[in-house]
């Protein structure tokens, strides 16, 4: 770093004095070395200031004082403005918040909402805390990142890395360093200016103008170049996996349980000899609630004939009787029609073309009449001819119900005026 | 010496060159010339701790959480008492390092920069926990929010999800607010090593650093923007944390003091371990007058002030459990002193309450031996503190047939143990290269720093 | 570290300053209480209206002492420099404890003697088993006893009364002998002083305020009261000075960088204050238990809500952002602003905290919410007498000040006033 090239500056330097100024004075530069500045060392950073200061109201601009601290009290001796940095954070802060809400907003409330134990979507208490995190973290990227940029860093070589007593600017040194670029510079009227305001070494730093010392050679250029390309290729795969088609399945990076040793209740399984991982009911068991005890209830049998009555359970009260009509209308009513008499809208919309009935259940001489109660049941549950059954769709208490609301159906429509309630209108 | 020096001068009439140059060969001489014979079997050791973490790691993920002593009602046990006492630890770094630099208290300098380094480590440790506590740990990229053709975003209303952002919050400013305040100590490194390997690291880790005032300016500015982004954060981070059982409504969990409570207890168990650590390794480190014993003096009354708010909290729960009039908070509170759990009451009470009240004493805080040992019964007391609220309020809920009791294996031991190994494995490399204390800081806040000025 | 004296010209003796502001505080102060209890017996019931006004307003003069006596001790504790030439006018406002115990006495006296109407504990029918709520309470009955709850406060005022007068007594004398002894003697027992100060204030806030909603409870209920507390002295601290500045005293010894300072730690307070009471809320809010809830279902769905917002937005939000920056530290009218803003919106805090607890003693209105019931019982039903009590007690307040306000208003002979003097800010 502090030895790279060869300067003019490099025979051995004299032993700095005990007082007064060291100057090495002018000599004979090869063509291709620059001035580009004069550095200044001082004794303690008080002396920096004032020297800073003097500096300054000599009108320079284009100087810089270097020191292993920072040395309060310069930034004021030089005319450094306050840096605007808390506005760029302030505004990283603002759009960190912006940020944190607006994500939890729309990932949670909007994009796909979460319902969680009935709460609100958007709820902004419980929001708060990560906006907060977000808000914080922005910020604190900005401050990072804006304070490098802004301070041009990472600069890794700079001119007066040239001078070995540089080097010290990190230990112990304090320095003062003045461009040639700045528009009052002249060698010896600064060197003097510097020397009064109370150096104790002044040193003239030169850079190296050959193209191959300033010029990023052309090799880094060409790794750099091949890096870029060779990076960009993952991405670019990825793009085009993403956007095309292909009969092979994703490559699984994490399986995350999608391959898991178990089977499935219909998978084949040739562990077993008849092949099926289900192994179906044990014998001599039944399933919890599919005991069916009640006969009468389940099936409408009793000790192997229809029963005529009702089962136990079936209590015929005006709420059986509602729910029955209401599940009929559902069920029974395309078929049978709304009042038994089997012309619904299905053998309404068959006969157009072809001859099909439903099965009458309320005429006085239809063997629905007859039935016992446990057959007709069974015919709600188990189907007939070209009826189908409908035990799956229809729940056991919800048949009989159904079955009550066809009884009625069919008093009704076989009333004998005797057995009509007294204050019923007879016409 | 009064404790707002940073830097003992031990020769009035040293010049202020001379002062700075003492400071950068005492700290470079550490990084940059073979390191004492101590820590080759100290390293050891702890890569053996390492690796009995990552043997345990590995073992959990083949295996489950069953090789664990978590059962059906203690869900949470030695896992989550190891992620709040790392992140706990971690505290102490960020306040030493922001806040009392927000309090101008220039002492803070020579312990700042092995404090947040201790602060990054012990947010590593930390977050391990989380991960590794799931059943899927390898679920756990989910936690960050991408697009998927699921559609599927985390929950933000989780306080577990509140941790994720929080930690990596803290763990990315930790990092950063670290690493900018050692570029000028790296540079200072980059100048003193003579070989080239060091010279390019340190070279290219200190950005070019050349001690511009420019440069130092918006430095400054951004280290204070930093500190004060710093503080309001590392109050959130615990709180956050807090939260994980505050919003719960757990008798033992719910409380709402549990945020400031959590965060002093933090700072507490933090200071204990900055001193556990620090006082050794000045010693070895010799570094004895750069953190002198009035440093440690302040850290001492540190520790003491937050103890005591610790012992508050534990006051204020106790009454309010009984003034609620709630029969199961109150029933919780009995059964931690009375119940199963009383021995770890015990003990948590004794080194979070008793213990500290030593260091009322001048003759104790002087002790560094003395202040090392309650120190490491500070942090004992602290560890069982998360014990007792998650593990012992687990233990006994609302619903007594689910009372149970909770047995650790020694996969947990192994794991906690292990945890430490990580710690020191990653302190003691920070120690054996990097600047361990921070020069900059230091020079700026010596004397010498004024010399020459007129006035002021 | 540079170090100052004291400019030559500077006024630092109080002479007639505390005199007038007796005078003052009186001639606003009593009137003003007499014209508030004319209202609150015009409002015809029991008082109950006055009292609750009344606790509000002495709570706000309480809160301010209560904040400078911790100021006070944790600048001892401490070794705070920038402090030191504030400390003597937080030991005047301590001064005046002693006025806000007897202040005190018009509602404690009352409770003592059984009355009913401020709280709801000492309801004699909640002494009755077949109260609805008497089975959540009984238990503490030992506790909110009258007579336990007033020997309470005498023992909370002795503390404060006590450490006040010790910590004054050693500044002042420390006036005449100049003998450095006395800081250390301070700063010594400042340590154990902040502790039984601790216990006390934590004590106190629940007994006062948080026991007028018995059937609640919150274990961070008196950090946040304290939190508030130390806002406002801040603030209170920042105009006093400005006001003696006024009369031409101290005018080269307070500067703009110690005006600085307390507006950053009237922002910290504020940033601690919203940081206590929000993690209250959201704890409360998130686990839903209905005997938590309740207070904050209160708040937040009867009239109470534009009150709720107001606090979030004034006590915290806006005073904020508006102290991040520099400039409104440092120009002294806006910081003037924003102190007398933070004194509104805390006393607003209170307002908050307090009033809405006068429906607890309705039965049932506790656990209905706002659409059921008697509307009237969810508006905020603001008073004049709210007003005119707290200009009165804050006028009395500073009449207990002005009797304090005597001899030097800097500690002159304090070894690290020079310190304080010279202090810069970054």
């Amino acid at each position: 770093m502090a030895t790279e090239t060869q300067t003019p500056a490099d025979e051995p330097l004299p032993p700095p004095p005990l007082d007064g100024v060291d100057d090495h004075g002018t000599f004979d530069q090869p063509p291709h070395e620059e001035l580009h500045g004069l550095l200044a060392e001082f004794d303690t950073p008080g002396a920096l200031i004032a020297a800073a200061r003097k500096v300054k109201n000599a009108g320079f601009t284009e100087f810089d004082c270097y020191s292993p601290f920072p040395v309060h009290g310069i930034d004021a001796a030089m005319g450094i403005k306050p840096t605007r940095l808390p506005l760029a954070v302030f505004a990283g802060g603002v759009v960190g918040l912006a940020g944190g809400l607006f994500m939890q907003w729309w990932m949670n409330a909007h994009n796909w909402p979460w319902n969680v134990g009935g709460k609100p979507t958007w709820s902004i208490p419980a929001s708060i805390p990560i906006a907060y995190e977000t808000t914080i973290l922005v910020a604190v990227l900005t401050t990072f990142f804006g304070m490098w940029a802004a301070n041009k860093l990472p600069q890794v070589w700079h001119p007066f890395f040239r001078i070995e007593r540089f080097a010290t600017v990190t230990d112990d040194a304090l320095f003062l360093g003045i461009e040639a670029g700045d528009k009052r510079f002249e060698l010896q009227q600064t060197k003097q200016l510097l020397v009064a305001a109370g150096a104790t070494h002044i040193e003239e730093c030169y850079v190296d103008t050959r193209p191959e010392q300033t010029q990023v050679p052309r090799q880094v250029w060409a790794v750099l170049t091949v890096v870029t390309i060779v990076a960009i290729i993952p991405f670019a795969l990825a793009f085009k996996a993403r956007a095309s088609k292909s009969s092979q399945p994703h490559w699984h990076v994490f399986s995350d349980m999608d391959y898991q040793p178990k089977a499935k209740s219909d998978q084949a399984f040739d562990e077993f000899s008849d092949g099926r991982a289900n192994r179906g009911e044990i014998l001599g068991t039944i399933a919890r609630g599919q005991l069916k005890a009640d006969t009468a209830l389940y099936q409408g049998l009793r000790e192997g004939a229809w029963i005529t009555d009702l089962p136990a359970d079936i209590v015929p009260t005006m709420a059986v009787l509602n729910r029955g009509q209401e599940r009929y209308n559902i069920y029974c009513s395309p078929c049978h029609g709304y009042d038994g008499g089997g012309h619904g809208i299905v053998p309404e919309r068959v006969s157009t073309y072809a001859v099909w009935e439903a099965r009458n259940l309320v005429a006085s001489n239809s063997i629905a009449i007859t039935m016992a109660n446990g057959q007709l049941y069974n015919t709600i549950s188990n189907g007939y001819n070209t009826m189908m059954g409908y035990a799956a769709q229809i729940p056991v208490r919800d048949r009989w119900a159904i079955l009550l609301y066809v009884r009625a159906l069919q008093r009704a429509q076989n009333a004998i005026r005797d057995e009509l309630p007294a204050n019923t209108q007879v016409r | 010496m009064a404790a707002t020096e940073a830097h003992d001068d031990h020769g009035a009439g040293q010049s202020a060159r001379a002062v700075f140059r003492g400071i950068t060969h005492d700290v470079t001489s550490i990084a940059l010339t073979p390191i004492g014979k101590w820590w080759y079997p100290a390293f050891g050791v702890a890569l053996l701790l390492l690796g009995l973490l990552v043997v345990a790691i590995t073992h959990l993920f083949q295996t489950g959480i069953g090789i664990w002593g978590n059962n059906n009602v203690q869900g949470w046990a030695w896992d989550i008492t190891n992620f709040v006492f790392w992140v706990g630890i971690a505290h102490a770094g960020t306040l030493i390092s922001a806040v009392l630099y927000l309090f101008r208290q220039d002492w803070r300098t020579s312990i700042n920069r092995s404090a947040e380094a201790m602060t990054i480590f012990a947010v590593a440790c930390a977050g391990i926990f989380p991960i590794i506590h799931t059943g899927r740990p390898w679920f756990a990229w989910w936690m960050i929010p991408h697009p998927n053709d699921m559609g599927m975003w985390p929950q933000f209303r989780s306080p577990l999800m509140w941790d994720v952002f929080a930690i990596s919050t803290y763990a990315t400013t930790s990092i950063l607010f670290w690493y900018m305040g050692m570029v000028p100590d790296l540079a200072t490194l980059r100048d003193k090593s003579k070989d080239k390997v060091r010279q390019v690291v340190f070279g290219l880790l200190s950005l070019g650093w050349r001690g511009s005032a420019r440069q130092w300016h918006r430095y400054e500015r951004a280290y204070l923007i930093l500190a004060a982004l710093a503080t309001p954060l590392v109050l959130s981070v615990h709180s956050v944390v807090s939260f994980d059982f505050a919003t719960s409504q757990n008798t033992g969990w719910h409380t709402t003091i549990f945020p400031p409570y959590f965060v002093a207890g933090a700072i507490f168990s933090g200071f204990a371990m900055v001193m556990t650590i620090m006082i050794p390794a000045r010693e070895l480190l010799k570094l004895r007058h750069i953190i002198t014993d009035a440093h440690v003096e302040a850290m001492c009354k540190v520790t003491l002030a937050t103890g005591m708010m610790v012992g508050a909290g534990y006051s204020i729960e106790l009454f309010t459990a009984w003034y609620s009039g709630n029969i199961y908070e109150w029933f919780t509170f009995r059964n931690r002193i009375l119940g199963p759990y009383a021995w770890a009451y015990f003990i948590m009470v004794t080194c979070n309450v008793l213990v500290p009240q030593f260091f009322w004493f001048k003759k104790v805080r002087t002790n560094p031996w003395a202040v090392v040992g309650l120190c490491i019964l500070i942090n004992v007391g602290m560890w069982f503190e998360r014990f007792v609220i998650i593990v012992s309020s687990l233990a006994r809920q609302a619903l007594p047939g689910q009372w149970a009791y909770f047995s650790p294996t020694r996969w947990d031991a192994m794991t906690l143990l292990g945890s430490f190994g990580l710690f020191f494995t990653l302190f003691l490399l920070f120690i054996r290269f990097g600047p361990v204390v921070a020069m900059a800081e230091v020079k700026s806040v010596s004397p010498a720093a004024h010399a020459g000025k007129d006035d002021h | 570290m540079s170090s100052k004296t004291i400019h030559p010209d500077e006024k630092y003796k109080a002479d007639k300053l505390g005199k007038q502001f007796t005078k003052a505080g009186l001639i606003a102060g009593v009137p003003l209480l007499v014209l508030s209890i004319v209202l609150g017996s015009l409002k015809g019931d029991h008082f109950k209206h006055f009292f609750f006004a009344y606790l509000t307003a002495w709570t706000f003069v309480f809160s301010i002492c209560v904040g400078s006596l911790f100021f006070i001790m944790i600048g001892h504790l401490a070794r705070a420099r920038w402090g030191i030439v504030l400390r003597r006018q937080a030991e005047f406002i301590v001064g005046a404890f002693p006025w806000v115990f007897a202040l005190g006495l018009g509602f404690i006296v009352p409770v003592a003697l059984g009355n009913q109407e401020l709280y709801f504990w000492s309801v004699k029918q909640l002494h009755d088993p077949n109260h609805p709520l008497w089975h959540h309470m009984h238990g503490k009955f030992g506790w909110l006893d009258p007579v336990f709850f007033t020997i309470r406060y005498v023992i909370y005022f002795a503390v404060y009364i006590g450490l006040s007068r010790w910590f004054t007594k050693h500044s002042v004398q420390q006036d005449t002998d100049a003998d450095p002894a006395h800081s250390e003697k301070m700063r010594v027992w400042s340590g154990g002083a902040i502790v039984l100060y601790s216990l006390t204030t934590i004590f106190a806030a629940m007994d006062i305020i948080m026991s007028l909603a018995p059937m609640w409870f919150s274990t961070i209920f008196s950090v946040n009261f304290f939190s508030g507390a130390m806002l406002a002295t801040y603030c209170t601290l920042a105009l006093l000075h400005m006001a003696i500045q006024r009369s031409g005293r101290l005018k080269h010894s307070v500067t703009v960088e110690h005006y600085h300072d307390l507006g950053k730690y009237t922002f910290g307070w504020n940033f601690f204050w919203a940081y206590t009471a929000f993690s209250q809320f959201m704890l409360q809010w998130y686990s839903n238990i209905p005997e938590e809830t309740v207070f904050y279902n209160y708040r937040m769905f009867s009239q109470w809500e534009y009150l709720t917002i107001a606090v979030v937005l004034g006590q915290w939000l806006f005073p904020y952002v508006s102290l991040l920056t520099r400039w409104t530290k440092r120009v002294l009218p806006l910081l003037a602003f924003f102190s007398v803003w933070q004194l509104v919106f805390h006393y607003l805090d209170l307002y908050w905290n307090i009033m809405p607890n006068q429906t607890w003693t309705v039965i049932g209105a506790w656990n209905r919410g706002p659409l059921q019931g008697d509307p009237e019982l969810y508006k905020i039903g603001f008073q004049a007498m709210d007003v005119t009590l707290l200009v009165a007690l804050v006028a009395l307040l500073l009449a207990g000040i002005g009797r304090a306000m005597r001899g030097n208003l800097i500690p002159v002979n304090d070894p690290k006033l020079g310190a304080a003097l010279s202090f810069e800010n970054y």
